[in-house]
C-alpha cells in the first residue's frame, strides 16, 4: 500500500513560502475568489463546495487557486489540498502519474503496522524511557529564550469561538 | 493527532459498557473487578448495568463536590477524582504515557528531542497553564498521530514529524495536544468514569481510597490513546491549537497546513487508522476551522514558519 504525500519538502526548505504549483485541491465550502489575498479585495469569481482547483500560490492566510472559471485568491482554510474524493488510492495514484511525482513525496508503508488499540493495551510502563523525556523538560524562560532567537515575537490574540 | 485520546463521552460509557469492545467503561471495569478480587479475595460479581447511584452521580455537578461521595477518606492519601491536583494530574499523565512510551519509545535522537521541547515550551507557554511542567516526546512510530496526556505530556509519532515541512506547523500540532491538556479534556473524561465507577461499586471504598490503586484503574494507560474524545472537544483543541501557535508568533496555519497534508493519506493506510478513528477526518477538521475563522484573522500580522530552524529527521 502506497501513500502519496504531496508535500514539496525540499521546495519548502529554501523558500520562505510554501510553494504548492499547480497541486491538486478541493475546495470544502463555498467562498469568493479575489484579485489579491485580502478580504477586501476586488471580487473575481467564486467558488462552489467541492469545486476542484488548482493551487497555484500561497501567501499567509490565502490560496491562489485556478478553478473552471476563475483565478484569484481565497482563504486558505476553504481549501483542501487533494482531489474531492478519497476513497480509494486512485486520485493519489493519478497525481503521481500526471508528472506530480517530481514535487511529490511517495511512501511506501507496506508492511507497517500502525499502533493500535491491542498493542497499547499490552504495553507496559516504561520507566527509563519515562525518565529520559523528564530529562527533556526545560524551563518557560529556556523557552522564551529560544523564542527571541527565532525571531518570535508574542502577540495577544483571542481564543476564536467554536461554529455553530 | 491527536492527542491523548481518552475514552467515549460519558453517556455513550454508560449505557455501552457491556456491549463496545474498545469501550474505555469496559476496560476499567475489567480492571476494578479484577483489582477488587484482588482486594476482597473473593469474586463479588456487581451487576453493572446503570444503577441509581451512578444516574445521581451523572447528574452532579463539579461544584456540588462534597456531599454525597461518601468514601472520602479522612486517612487516606485518596486519588481526589472529583478534584484531582496538580500533581495528581501530573502522576496520572505520567502513568498514561509511560505506558505509551512501552508500546513506541522516544526516538533515540537527543538534538530531536531537545529541539520539540524548545518549540513545544514556547507555545505552552502562550497558554493558561504555562506552570504546568510540560515534557514533549518524538516516539518510534510511522503513524500519523500525536498524544497528549494530564499534567503537559504530548507525544509526537516519527511518522507525523517527517511530514511537516516548518518550525509552525510543529508548533500547530503541539498547540492541538497543549490544548487538549489545558482544557483537560481527557482527564475530564477519566474523572467521569472513576465516578462513575465507584458510584456503580464498581470500585470498593478500598479501591477508590488507594492512590497507587487509582492508578491502576485506569487500566493499561496507554490504551487510553486508542480511545476518542467528543468531537467538540476535538475542534476546540484546533480552534485554541491554531491561536496558541499564532500567539506565539507562528504562522497561524501550520495545523492547517498539517491537516492538508492529513487528509490526503488514503484512509485505509494503517498510518492513519488510529488518527482517523479518534478524531474528525481532517477535511471536516479544516470546514470546522474555516468557519469557526470567518474574518477574524484577516488582520493577523504574518508570523514565522521558520523552515530553516526546523530541525530534519532522516527518515
Ligand atoms: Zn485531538
Amino acid at each position: 500500500m502506497k501513500k502519496i504525500v504531496n508535500l514539496c519538502l525540499l521546495t519548502s526548505m529554501f523558500l520562505p513560502v510554501f510553494v504548492l504549483a499547480g497541486e491538486p485541491g478541493t475546495a470544502l465550502k463555498a467562498d469568493t475568489l479575489r484579485a489579491e489575498p485580502f478580504a477586501d479585495a476586488k471580487s473575481v469569481g467564486s467558488l462552489t463546495k467541492n469545486d476542484a482547483v488548482d493551487i497555484v500560490n500561497k501567501k499567509g492566510a490565502w490560496l491562489q487557486v485556478k478553478s473552471k472559471k476563475s483565478t484569484g485568491w481565497v482563504r486558505l482554510l476553504s481549501v483542501k489540498r487533494g482531489g474531492a474524493t478519497q476513497s480509494n488510492q486512485v486520485g493519489g495514484l493519478a497525481s503521481v502519474a500526471s508528472g506530480r511525482a517530481g514535487t511529490g513525496k511517495v511512501v511506501s508503508t507496506t508492511g507497517i503496522r500502525g499502533l493500535n488499540a491491542e498493542e497499547l493495551k499490552a504495553a507496559q510502563f516504561n520507566e527509563s524511557e519515562m525518565k529520559k523525556l523528564e530529562s527533556y523538560e526545560l524551563s518557560s524562560s529556556e523557552g522564551k529564550k529560544f523564542a527571541s532567537s527565532g525571531g518570535l515575537s508574542t502577540a495577544s490574540i483571542a481564543y476564536l469561538k467554536g461554529a455553530q | 493527532m491527536h492527542k491523548l485520546l481518552i475514552g467515549l463521552m460519558l453517556s455513550t460509557g454508560l449505557f455501552s459498557m457491556q456491549s463496545a469492545a474498545f469501550d474505555f467503561g469496559k476496560a476499567l471495569e475489567d480492571a476494578a473487578k479484577q483489582k477488587i478480587e484482588e482486594v476482597k479475595n473473593g469474586g463479588e460479581s456487581k451487576n453493572e448495568s446503570t444503577t441509581p447511584e451512578a444516574d445521581a452521580l451523572k447528574s452532579t455537578t463539579p461544584q456540588a463536590s462534597s456531599t454525597e461521595q461518601a468514601p472520602a477518606a479522612p486517612e487516606a492519601k485518596a486519588f481526589n477524582w472529583k478534584n484531582p491536583s496538580k500533581q495528581e494530574e501530573i502522576a496520572l499523565g505520567r502513568e498514561i504515557t509511560g505506558s505509551l512510551l512501552g508500546a513506541a519509545p522516544l526516538v533515540k535522537d537527543e538534538a530531536l528531542q531537545r529541539y520539540v521541547n524548545k518549540v513545544g515550551r514556547i507555545v505552552a507557554n502562550q497558554s493558561e497553564r504555562a506552570d504546568l511542567p510540560w515534557k514533549f516526546g518524538v516516539i518510534e512510530s510511522a503513524d500519523l498521530n500525536a498524544f497528549a496526556a494530564p499534567g503537559g505530556y504530548v507525544l509526537i509519532t516519527k511518522g507525523l514529524y517527517l511530514q511537516l515541512s516548518n518550525e509552525a506547523q510543529l508548533a500547530g500540532v503541539l498547540g492541538h495536544e497543549i490544548a487538549h491538556i489545558v482544557q483537560k479534556h481527557q482527564l475530564k473524561v477519566l474523572q467521569k468514569q472513576q465516578l462513575v465507577n465507584i458510584g456503580a461499586g464498581l470500585i470498593t471504598d478500598k479501591f477508590g481510597k488507594n492512590n497507587q490503586i487509582a492508578q491502576k484503574a485506569i487500566g493499561s494507560g496507554a490504551e487510553i490513546s486508542a480511545r476518542s474524545l467528543d468531537k467538540s472537544a476535538e475542534y476546540e483543541a484546533d480552534r485554541m491549537g491554531m491561536i496558541l501557535a499564532a500567539r506565539a508568533g507562528y504562522d497561524a496555519y501550520g495545523l492547517a497546513e498539517v491537516l492538508q497534508t492529513i487528509g490526503q493519506t488514503n484512509k485505509s493506510d494503517n498510518s492513519v487508522a488510529l488518527l482517523f478513528k479518534t478524531h474528525p477526518h481532517p477535511d471536516e477538521r479544516l470546514t470546522r476551522l474555516g468557519d469557526s475563522a470567518g474574518s477574524q484573522l484577516d488582520k493577523l500580522k504574518a508570523g514565522k514558519t521558520l523552515e530553516n530552524r526546523f530541525y530534519k529527521l532522516a527518515p
